[in-house]
């Protein structure tokens, strides 16, 4: 990009990234205090503190944030390494390879619900199992969903962040060589497992760390799974919070901002052990890295972990294939195995609710997602104009910025953010939401497009401004125009980051705009689940389909264009000549 | 007639090309030889003026009474060819050819432009075709031409032979020296191999190791 004062630019957009985050921070911490000009409260005071740590819901809704969110990630983590290491490079693996981006694209609310239609009492995997084998003619009393100790939440966390971790996985070891230590290995007799173990595993940790960090803050502050299929009173905190939010008390506000300060400090906490938990494993196990044997009983581990991955990756699966059949049963009573009756009547009544939702939905996700690559292509050229060759790249403030949004608890935080929104008067309109998504959406498409762009062969753009001085054109058809498939899997990845927000889209729009993803949560408990089916995956669909389109479309471009031009030009041939 | 006048290059203090001046006249083509890291690419840079911050050098270039020095990159008219054509890949062979032709020239006339410069290397019947067809050899004439069509006003060719096959390398030296007469500008090649400078049947000069570490530049 012919950028004329590209420091200028990197400053202008520091001050983009760090503002809403300043604000938000402040935002949740002062109110925490029982500062909050809009209700007119002026005097600091540490009432809410107390009225928090005298609360027994917080701590009970603490505990179970706690062990899911710790939880979710061990096993994740765990799970993704463990099926790295049975199926690296081998062909039933590459099949789950060429799953994960789909997977990936799903929003988790959709995967959620289709999990309490599969895993409920009442769910497919009961009635595929009755009455031929349990004996139940009608739902029995257990709880499996919504289970008080979260275990369904962590379930559910775990078959989102799985595929996440493996995809970044996956990406990672194309850097490290992996093939040729598995050959080395090999030769010195390692098992397969055990060279996993020792050498690639401990490789691999430090690149991917950020990744489960990510997933660890994650995990620690989701919003909408834990509505669908987490436990309730007490829910996980930050459920919790975001009720005491929306509460008609007003003053509730404040100890939900104090929830919500205790809700970051958490995550640091965890975050910091985390990390702390890993030396000293790294400490206990170097040591037995060199101790020459080729086999270990941590191998059983793995080969656990890679059956665990495979059943919840199965479970996944199973879960999004009941979305449909919900959305097309006209009646299904337990325990048949599959709907008696069949029906467009679902979708066909719920087409004007459906379009409008999906319009809201596409609006906001392609606006936020056009926005975010726009502003992800002006952050990396002021950052390649700040090096050169000599001057190799230094850490950016970009860098890091942008992540914090995402390791920040969106409840309280968001809310902290909305107050700007009130001032500037802009809640509750569409821009307000795309902002808000803008927030999430950026990060994913920024890191996306970061390898690509940085790595472009900068000389292909100086050939053509040498053979012809137009350098916004040339920028345009040139540089942009090679980075194609970058910029389209970037545009899908932020898509689907966008079609899956809950919280932003909700408190932004004050309600009032209504996306898939709001109105499925809204509705995942209602019980209608022929009417959230089809909202579930028409959520689903979009992702999937604009992901497909990404991939296809750079594939195919230039060669489908030029026989465009072709055929035009044949055709413009023949008409003169007809003249 | 392009002419370089006490060219002086230096990198944090050290002299790396000390008072270098040549002339090359229309059609001749001058190679310049030297171990690597002499700074052969810098003269290069310098005459394309995409010299980077880093290296400080002074000289003065003329074309015919022209001040090139004087000019930004994009005033020059320069055509350069490097190891690596730089056919843009998203673009098919004619495309790539359309794109060098100066826009005043009529949209008939390009046509024909192009279709010509293909039929010199007898691939009309790949104009549609991806640069990626191509082979090697035909990649890098296609970048001449391509060059060429730009219509500069002297050429630089930075090792545009390294990359490709000793049988086809006497191929391409020909058929490039051929081109430079035909468009009779000044080309200055840059190389490190004594059958390319012997090719191109024009002068060469050979840069040696400045040994006096004099003069830190202010």
């Amino acid at each position: 990009m012919p950028l004329k004062h590209p420091k200028q630019v990197a400053s202008l957009l520091v001050f983009l990234l760090a503002m809403p985050i300043a604000v938000g921070l402040v935002g949740t911490v002062l109110p925490a205090f029982q500062y909050f000009p809009p209700l007119g409260s002026h005097q600091f005071s540490l009432v809410p503190w107390l009225t928090l740590f005298h609360s027994e819901e917080f701590y009970s809704s603490l505990k179970l944030t706690l062990i899911s969110g710790i939880g979710a990630p061990l096993l994740a983590v765990w799970l993704a390494l463990s099926l790295l290491a049975w199926g690296y490079e081998k062909p039933p693996f590459r099949r789950i390879e060429a799953m994960l981006a789909p997977i990936l694209a799903i929003p988790h609310a959709a995967i959620a619900i289709g999990l309490l239609f599969l895993l409920s009492p009442s769910g497919w995997l009961l009635r595929l199992f009755s009455p031929w084998l349990t004996g139940f003619e009608r739902p029995p009393n257990w709880i499996t969903t919504q289970d008080p100790y979260a275990l369904s939440l962590i379930f559910a966390l775990v078959i989102k962040e799985m595929p996440y971790l493996l995809f970044v996985m996956l990406a990672s070891l194309q850097t490290m060589q992996a093939r040729q230590s598995l050959q080395v290995c090999r030769t010195l007799g390692y098992s397969r497992l055990t060279t996993w173990r020792k050498i690639l595993i401990p490789q691999l940790y430090p690149i991917v760390r950020l990744p489960i960090f990510i997933v660890i803050a994650f995990s620690l502050t989701v919003v909408d799974l834990a509505m669908i299929i987490g436990p309730n009173t007490p829910s996980t905190l930050s459920v919790t919070l975001l009720r005491w939010f929306n509460a008609p008390d007003l003053s509730m506000r404040y100890i939900a901002s104090a929830g919500a300060v205790v809700l970051m400090v958490v995550i640091a906490i965890v975050l910091a052990g985390w990390e702390f938990g890993h030396r000293v494993l790294q400490q206990l196990t170097t040591p037995e890295r060199s101790n020459g044997k080729r086999q270990g009983a941590t191998d059983y581990l793995v080969q656990l972990g890679a059956i665990l991955g495979v059943l919840s990756l199965i479970t996944a699966f199973l879960a999004l294939l009941v979305l449909p059949m919900w959305s097309l049963t006209r009646r299904w009573r337990f325990p048949d195995a599959l709907p008696s009756q069949w029906t467009w009547d679902n979708i066909h009544s719920a087409i004007p609710l459906l379009i409008q939702l999906s319009s809201n939905t596409l609006l906001i996700a392609l606006a936020a997602t056009g926005i975010a690559c726009l502003m992800s292509l002006l952050m990396l050229e002021s950052k390649r104009a700040s090096y050169t060759k000599e001057t190799p790249p230094k850490h950016h403030p970009f860098d890091w910025l942008i992540y914090v949004p995402i390791l920040l608890p969106q409840v309280g935080f968001l809310f902290g953010v909305s107050v700007l929104m009130l001032q500037t008067n802009l809640n509750g309109s569409f821009l307000a939401i795309i902002a808000m998504h803008l927030l999430y959406v950026l990060p994913y498409v920024y890191l996306t497009l970061k390898g690509p762009y940085l790595a472009y062969q900068e000389e292909y753009l100086y050939q053509a401004n040498r053979l012809r001085y137009q350098p916004w054109r040339n920028y345009l058809f040139i540089k942009l125009a090679m980075l194609k498939p970058a910029l389209f899997t970037a545009f899908a990845i932020g898509f689907s980051v966008s079609v899956a927000q809950y919280l932003p889209t909700l408190i932004a729009g004050e309600g009032r705009h209504s996306t898939l993803t709001t109105e499925a949560v809204a509705r995942a408990a209602s019980g209608d689940r022929k009417q959230v089916g089809s909202m579930a995956l028409l959520q689903a669909f979009f992702p999937v389909f604009v992901f497909w389109l990404s991939q296809q479309l750079p594939r195919h471009w230039t060669q489908w264009r030029l026989a465009l031009k072709t055929s035009f030009n044949m055709r413009k041939k023949s008409s003169i000549d007809k003249k | 007639m392009l002419s370089v006048n006490a060219f002086s290059l230096s990198l944090d203090g050290k002299r790396l090309i000390d008072n270098l001046s040549f002339k090359i006249e229309s059609g001749q083509v001058l190679s310049i030889m030297g171990p690597s890291g002499i700074g052969k690419s810098s003269l290069l840079n310098f005459l394309s003026g995409s010299l980077t911050s880093h290296l400080s050098a002074s000289g003065e270039i003329y074309l015919k009474d022209q001040a090139l020095h004087l000019l930004p990159t994009q005033e020059r008219q320069v055509g350069l060819l490097q190891q690596m054509p730089l056919l843009f890949p998203h673009m098919s062979i004619i495309e790539n050819l359309l794109f060098a032709i100066p826009s005043r020239v009529k949209k008939s006339e390009r046509q024909v432009l192009a279709i010509k410069a293909l039929a010199r290397l007898d691939i009309e019947n790949k104009a549609n075709a991806l640069p990626k067809e191509l082979s090697g050899g035909q990649q890098a004439r296609v970048a001449l031409l391509r060059t060429l069509l730009a219509e500069p006003k002297y050429l630089l060719l930075d090792e545009p032979f390294s990359k490709l096959d000793p049988a086809l390398r006497r191929d391409v030296r020909a058929f490039v020296l051929d081109e430079i007469r035909q468009a009779n500008i000044p080309a200055l090649l840059v190389t490190h191999d004594p059958e390319d400078a012997k090719a191109m049947e024009g002068e060469c000069l050979e840069l040696k190791n400045v040994t006096s570490v004099s003069a830190v530049e202010s």
